[in-house]
């Protein structure tokens, strides 16, 4: 088997999580919709909190393993773990968006503004940002060596630095207080709802391997192209 | 060992501050840029609704860090003409000694614009910090310290990329957030005369941040360098 | 030859950038008093395996031993313009832990610089900043010189200044290492030659007082066997 065929079983391999990672989706919504109970005090709104927390769950998860395959491409200098913290990043990327555009879906029936600088949204926003810069500084490095040394040292960086952010939007925040609101989240959820919030969060942890696994393949072919071209021309 | 860590480390710095001694151009640049932030900065605001000293804090860090950013790329960009880096990996110095060398130049560097630019912070915004200077001046070193080992980490590799001025400050603000933010609460605290130790845990952030970033970054420095 | 005579030892050295095999299994024994010239056409990894001995870059596969101290002097100054020759090398003096006390001064003497010595290079011209690279290659009395295209920007004076300094090298034992096209002009001081033909050491033999024709007909005939057309 070529090297070429193992990524294309790969990428195949990816369509497949994905694809039961969507029909798990299409359930989540099904059961979120009909059979979850409305929620007493935010209404219909609240439904949106089955895919923004999954969203943000999945996010997170997707940058620190981009930060831990960071660590080990480090010393074990194995070009597949860059391209793995790669694609990581960039699902991860995804599924922040979806966090970040939810967030305020949600914020506006409820806190009556878009945006409110709520600590784990906050934190969340600062994470993108700083993921959005690893992938710029991955685009702004050519060779690929370099860019895969370049790419693991900020990847550390950042892993190291989302604890330091979180307790600096937290501590803002509780020095500031803010006019009593309806709190979000989901410390006291009724068992329904917490159950469709945990299959949720197991939905999105599959459709986040699905995507990974997919764009590492690609990531596999697109390194192949690369080097047959390389030696076409040299 | 450690010796010769150290000695190398100053002599790198020396050079480096000779060599912006002599041109001058990225301190009168910061410079420049830190007296046109702190102007524009108060007025941009409604001065009948927000008090000077109000904003006073935030302006300060505003302008200390965006300034310092101006300068940082300086350092490596140095060795990056002529490719004179692959001169110093050629001695003996470990790579440690160039990154600390860089560091500690840059220290000097952005610490000589603060100290240049308090004076005229204090000036326009017209705030009573006597009382509480040796207080304000910790908290500055710390917050300094902290941005300036993680800016000169980041400007060691994006000196080596496309679009490099764009490329600092899109990596080190988020960096900047935790030392940032507890350096602005800290300095509204001492301007209104309040001691330090009402904001104890904003202090030890600071100093756990310095800690671990500092050591980070000396750590994977190393790294950058793999051709 | 006795091991101690060996400078620098390459065995079955590779290098990659990228996708891309530069260097391919080279291996190379300099002892010392050896000048070996290296004879390639651009790309054909010459560079890359300067930056490999002086330890700049890792070999991707094989090993590299030096013995003693590596000196370089590349397409680059990694001189700093805005200081003075004289400041310069004192500071690479210093990281080097040799003491700069008489030995720049010597040294910039050596290589005809002594009025300039207290001038920003940045006003120096070509072949001054050559000259002044290679000052600062020989610092620390390498043991082993790498030279890139060590005549570039010299003029016929400049290149009579260095070709006498670096036979003397060779006389008190240094080795030299040197790529260049310049073949007619550096072909006097080498005492071997290697062809590197697309990363490979095509042949790598003594010059025994053939010229600058003979290695480049031997070159060509290197290349033509191989298939490529000539450089």
């Amino acid at each position: 088997m070529t090297a070429r065929d193992r990524a294309l079983r790969l990428a195949r391999i990816g369509q497949m999580i994905t694809a039961v990672a969507l029909l798990g989706l299409a359930g989540i919504f099904i059961r979120a919709l009909v059979f979850t109970p409305v929620e007493r005090f935010q209404g219909p709104a609240q439904k949106i909190f089955y895919v923004h927390a999954p969203a943000a769950w999945a996010g997170l998860v997707a940058f620190a393993i981009t930060g831990l395959l960071s660590l080990l491409y480090l010393f074990l200098k194995d070009r597949k773990l860059d391209l793995v913290a790669a694609s990581s990043a960039e699902v991860g990327v995804a599924f922040a968006t979806v966090m970040l555009t939810t967030g305020p879906i949600w914020g506006k029936p409820i806190w009556g503004t878009w945006w409110t600088w709520d600590a784990r949204l906050t934190s969340t926003l600062f994470i993108f940002l700083l993921f959005v810069g690893y992938l710029a500084l991955r685009n702004a490095v050519t060779d690929p060596g370099t860019r895969a040394a370049y790419s693991a040292v900020l990847g550390i960086m950042a892993l190291v630095l989302v604890p330091f952010i979180h307790v600096t939007v937290y501590w803002f925040r509780t020095l500031h207080p803010q006019p009593v609101l309806v709190k979000p989240g989901a410390p006291s959820l009724p068992g329904v709802m917490l159950v469709t919030l945990l299959l949720s969060i197991v939905v999105f942890t599959v459709l986040y391997l699905g995507f990974t696994t997919q764009r590492y393949a690609l990531a596999l072919l697109q390194e192949l192209r690369e080097e047959e071209f390389a030696r076409g021309v040299s | 060992m450690a010796n010769r860590l150290l000695s190398a480390s100053l002599a790198i710095a020396g050079k480096d501050l000779a060599i912006e001694w002599r041109t001058r151009t990225a301190f009168i640049s910061s410079m420049v840029f830190a007296v046109l932030v702190l102007a524009v900065l108060f007025f941009a605001r409604d001065p009948t609704a927000v008090a000077n000293i109000d904003i006073a804090p935030g302006a300060l860090w505003v302008t200390f860090t965006f300034a310092a950013m101006v300068g940082l790329n300086r350092a490596f960009l140095l060795e990056r003409e002529n490719r004179a880096l692959d001169g110093l990996l050629l001695t003996p110095a470990p790579p440690t000694a160039i990154f600390i060398g860089k560091v500690l130049g840059n220290l000097a560097f952005v610490g000589a614009v603060e100290l240049a630019a308090l004076p005229l912070f204090i000036l326009f915004y017209d705030v009573a910090v006597w009382r509480q200077l040796p207080q304000l001046l910790l908290v500055t070193a710390m917050a300094t310290v902290a941005f300036v080992a993680v800016g000169t980490l980041l400007s060691s590799m994006v000196v080596r990329t496309r679009f490099a001025e764009l490329m600092l400050p899109v990596l080190l603000l988020p960096f900047l957030v935790p030392p940032v933010v507890a350096a602005v609460q800290l300095t509204s605290r001492l301007l209104i005369g309040r001691p330090l130790s009402e904001l104890a845990g904003w202090l030890k952030l600071l100093a756990a941040f310095d800690l671990v970033f500092v050591l980070l970054s000396v750590l994977l420095f190393e790294a950058t360098l793999d051709e | 030859m006795p091991p101690t005579d060996v400078v620098v030892r390459l065995e079955g050295v590779s290098r990659r950038f990228g996708h891309r095999l530069i260097l391919q299994e080279v291996s190379l024994d300099v002892a010392r008093g050896e000048a070996i010239l290296l004879i390639g056409k651009n790309g054909a990894g010459k560079t890359t395996l300067l930056r490999l001995i002086a330890g700049l870059l890792k070999p991707t596969m094989g090993r590299i031993e030096r013995h003693g101290g590596v000196g370089m002097v590349a397409h680059h100054t990694m001189l700093y313009d805005a200081l003075t020759a004289r400041e310069n090398l004192r500071f690479f003096a210093k990281l080097h832990v040799v003491s700069a006390q008489g030995s720049v001064e010597s040294l910039l003497e050596r290589v005809g610089l002594t009025d300039a010595m207290d001038q920003r290079i940045g006003t120096f011209s070509r072949g001054m900043l050559q000259r002044l690279t290679i000052a600062r290659a020989l610092l620390h009395d390498p043991a082993i010189l790498l030279l890139d295209e060590p005549l570039s920007g010299l003029d016929d004076t400049g290149s009579q200044v260095v070709m006498e300094l670096f036979a003397d090298l060779r006389a008190r034992g240094r080795a030299i290492l040197i790529a260049t096209h310049q073949i007619a002009e550096l072909t006097p001081l080498g005492s071997r030659v290697g062809y590197l033909v697309q990363g490979r050491m095509a042949a790598l033999e003594p010059l025994d007082g053939r010229g600058a024709d003979a290695v480049l007909d031997r070159y060509r005939s290197l290349v033509s066997y191989r298939g490529q057309p000539a450089a």
